[in-house]
């Protein structure tokens, strides 16, 4: 991941050998079965943080990419929702930020205070090696390339993170600040970063499931990034150049001690300054902008739901109300009480339902009365039935107090007819 | 009569019988699948029973026949007898309904007030319209009515059982003319929502061209079971009920509208968000929008209206800031207003996009060829028997 870390300590002999790789250089690594220091500590834990990062961006990314699919709304239910993966999501984003600023200040160190060899950068040497190894593969070359402490395929897994790592850096900056963006740049480019964060994604996944696994897994189960070490026979079988070099003693360029202390005490502001501001970055990429307001419901002020017509139409037209016009005619049943009563009572106590036999269909037939007796009595309002049925009140149709009295009045002038 | 003439009598009777029984059949099959239980005939009545209706429009056509109520409220007790014959019901007898009038003078009604006429009768419906009154039971009228209002509709608010046409065709589709007059049985107790819906794409062509292809209220908020629309599951899956027409190409097609609108919804942050809250959890309250969020509820304008349109970019700022205060100018592209990238639309996100879709492969696929060749190789390697250089 780095160029060259350290002088490889003539290791412990040990007694491990791997006979399943076992090729031309059996003879030699029995004759020298030792262990080379290929990836110093610090390496291997950023390793470890990148892979855990990495695979959780992953895993949480893609379901959000392939949103509709089932496996993916199975993958963020698992998550707990989908407002979790984007937690997990952004969360190992901010690991993998902090990771690349670590990188940026050890790279600096060693290539500016110990300037060791750039073993990392590639060269023509590579694309060589490539073609060779393809043409190796597909029988036309007749032997493999031979490679330094960096393989043409590690050098392409390293660029192409680096790559990753900057494009998914400022398209998810993008995305997580669409509104400092558009200040700057046209709406356009929100959408435009979610595309290539996605296929860079979708890219980034497919090249460590092919590349890096087999490379690393399926060819052969490579330890190093683990334990750090190589046997010999592992470090001639893969990194032959490098070996020899470390044999001839120019992997490690000679190190002034005066020199490095004098490059340290410049390096150690300038770094911590970048590193600063590479932090303050970090903080302004997740806290730089309030997005959008977090209330759930900012949308429709309440709607007043019930507001009934005025006036509420009733079920069938609503006929005029002709019976609270008291007739305005004499005082006789022909020329008021009759149509007062009528329609006040005749509905029951008309000619055709003439309920308890009485009828105020005409004037003989009230005063005929009730199968029970008279209802009006003459010159006497008290005693009649009509007048105290009314009063008692309870009766299904009622008369108003003034109808009533008008007929009260009819009656004390002995209820005549005409 | 002679044998011959009472054979052939009887073979007379046996074809007509036969005739009648085969129409009684045919009958019954053509008989559509009626949302309607018959009515059973209600054991207890007596005097009005079977008496045709006739006996009660007796008194009750006559026009001025109203009752007060404690409440002070005029009871109308008129029944119009033209509009009567002209409803669905005009079948039934009076007392199928009014099964507490079995005798004259009638029984004094309890109602206090006219609600608690309405209230005391509505259940009624169900002897006949058990489906549509079971439904009713989980509407928010209902709810509401469950919970104290008395406000909340009940079958008669909608539909009078003394004037109700018929709504729907044999095939239960709700007949044009119904259709337009929806809105207006809403507006009696909804009258402001009427009032921006009558004014909106969809009001506006309903009441005023009949125009079929456009949403009433029972096509969002459903019918008989109207569910609660401000809940957050309500929310969730609304997406889908604008969906049900605006993804259909054939009413689309005659307006020129894009029917990629929800799976350009779905596809971007606020649709996915939307969509996997409505699979993972549907009762999960969000600030996201949804369609109704952006292009109003009942007063929903054509993108082209030149005060409300979301086509203009300043309406569709106004319409981002609601969520999204410190956006600025150029902030409502980041949405790409539900085109599909293209060369003349975003194309940004169209050439990202086309880069990817070649880069991918080439990378991959170069790949692929090494891990292939390496394989093959080491394969043929370990066949020979050879050692790996």
């Amino acid at each position: 991941m780095s160029p060259t870390r350290k002088p490889r300590k003539p290791a412990r002999p040990t007694a491990k050998q791997t006979p399943r790789k076992a090729n031309g250089s059996r003879r030699r690594s029995q004759a020298a079965p030792r262990q080379y220091e290929r990836f110093h500590w610090p390496q291997r834990v950023a390793h470890a943080l990148l892979l855990t990062s990495f695979t959780l961006l992953g895993i949480t990314g893609l379901p959000q990419k392939y949103a509709a699919a089932d496996w993916a709304q199975a993958m963020i239910r698992f998550f707990g929702g989908i407002e979790t993966t984007r937690l997990i999501h952004h969360t190992s984003a901010v690991v993998l930020m902090l990771l690349a600023v670590y990188h940026t200040v050890d790279i600096g160190y060693k290539i500016f205070v110990r300037r060791v060899r750039l073993t990392m950068l590639p060269g023509f040497k590579d694309v060589k090696d490539a073609l060779q190894a393809l043409l190796y593969n597909v029988g036309i070359f007749k032997s493999r390339p031979q490679m330094g402490r960096y393989t043409f395929e590690e050098k392409v897994e390293y660029w192409a993170l680096i790559w990753g790592i900057l494009i998914m850096g400022l398209t998810g900056f993008m995305m997580w600040n669409p509104i400092a963006t558009t200040k700057i740049l046209s709406g356009e480019f929100i959408p435009a970063a979610k595309a290539a964060h996605g296929g860079e994604a979708f890219l980034a996944v497919m090249a460590i499931v092919i590349w890096h696994m087999y490379g690393v897994h399926f060819r052969r189960f490579n330890k190093a990034m683990w334990t750090g070490k190589q046997t010999e026979e592992e470090m001639l079988h893969e990194h032959p150049l490098e070996l020899a070099d470390i044999k001839a003693g120019l992997a490690e360029r000679p190190v002034n001690p005066k020199a490095l202390r004098k490059r340290r005490t410049i390096y150690y502001p300038i770094a911590s300054i970048l590193a600063l501001a590479m932090l303050l970055g970090i903080y302004g990429f997740v806290n730089g902008e309030k997005t959008a307001i977090t209330t759930v419901s900012p949308f429709s002020t309440p709607v007043v739901v019930y507001v009934p017509q005025t006036p509420t139409p009733l079920p069938t037209s609503l006929p005029t109300p002709t019976s609270a016009a008291i007739p305005g005619g004499p005082l006789t049943w022909d020329g008021s009480i009759g149509v007062l009563l009528q329609s006040k009572c005749g509905l029951c106590h008309g000619a055709a339902l003439a309920t308890n036999g009485l009828s105020f269909a005409t004037y003989a037939d009230v005063m005929k009365g009730a199968q029970d007796g008279k209802i009006i009595l003459p010159g006497d309002a008290a005693n009649s039935k009509l007048v105290q049925i009314q009063q008692a009140g309870g009766h299904s149709v009622e008369l108003s107090s003034d109808e009533l009295a008008l007929v009260i009045q009819w009656i004390t002038a002995n209820a005549p007819e005409k | 009569m002679s044998k011959d003439k009472s054979v052939f009598f009887l073979k007379v009777l046996v074809f007509a019988l036969g005739i009648g029984l085969l129409t009684l059949a045919l009958a019954g099959m053509a008989q559509p699948a009626a949302a309607v239980t018959p009515p059973v005939a209600q054991p207890g009545l007596t005097i009005h029973q079977a008496a045709d209706n006739d006996a009660c429009l007796s008194c009750h056509n006559k026009p001025d026949l109203t009752r007060s109520l404690p409440s002070g409220e005029l009871l109308v007790l008129t029944i119009d007898k033209n509009h009567f014959s002209d409803s669905v019901h005009k079948g039934l007898n009076c007392t199928d309904c009014h099964t507490t009038i079995t005798s004259f003078p009638h029984p004094d009604p309890k109602a206090q007030n006219l609600r608690d006429v309405s209230l005391q009768f509505y259940t009624i419906c169900k002897t006949c319209h058990e489906k549509q009154y079971n439904l009713t039971l989980d509407s928010v009228h209902q709810k509401a009515l469950a919970a104290g209002n008395t406000n909340a509709a009940i079958c008669t608010d909608c539909h009078n059982p003394h004037t109700q046409t018929q709504l729907t065709d044999s095939a239960g589709h709700v007949l044009p003319e119904a259709r337009v007059s929806i809105p207006t049985v809403c507006a009696r107790c909804h009258s402001t929502i009427y009032d921006q819906y009558k004014n909106s794409v969809h009001g506006s062509a309903l009441i005023g061209n009949g125009n079929p292809d456009v949403p009433t209220c029972i096509d969002c908020h459903g019918v008989h079971s109207i569910e609660d629309p401000t809940t957050a599951a309500f929310k969730l899956k609304s997406p889908q009920i604008c969906a049900k027409c605006h993804t259909d190409p054939a009413i689309m097609s005659k307006y020129s509208i894009s029917t990629q609108v929800l799976n350009t919804y779905v596809a971007d942050f606020h649709g996915t968000t939307v969509t996997l809250f409505e699979k993972t959890s549907p009762d999960q309250a969000t600030n996201k929008p949804v369609c109704f969020d952006c292009h109003g509820v009942h007063n929903i304008k054509r993108v082209d209206d030149p005060v409300y349109g979301l086509e203009m970019k300043q309406n569709l700022l106004k319409v981002c800031q609601r969520c999204h205060p410190d956006a600025s100018a150029n902030f409502p592209a980041a949405w790409m207003s539900h085109y599909i990238p293209s060369p003349t639309h975003d194309s940004l996100v169209y050439y990202v996009n086309l880069f990817y879709k070649i880069f991918i492969p080439t990378v991959i696929g170069g790949m692929a060829i090494f891990v292939i060749s390496d394989i093959v190789r080491r394969l043929i390697d370990r066949r020979k028997g050879a050692k790996h250089a």
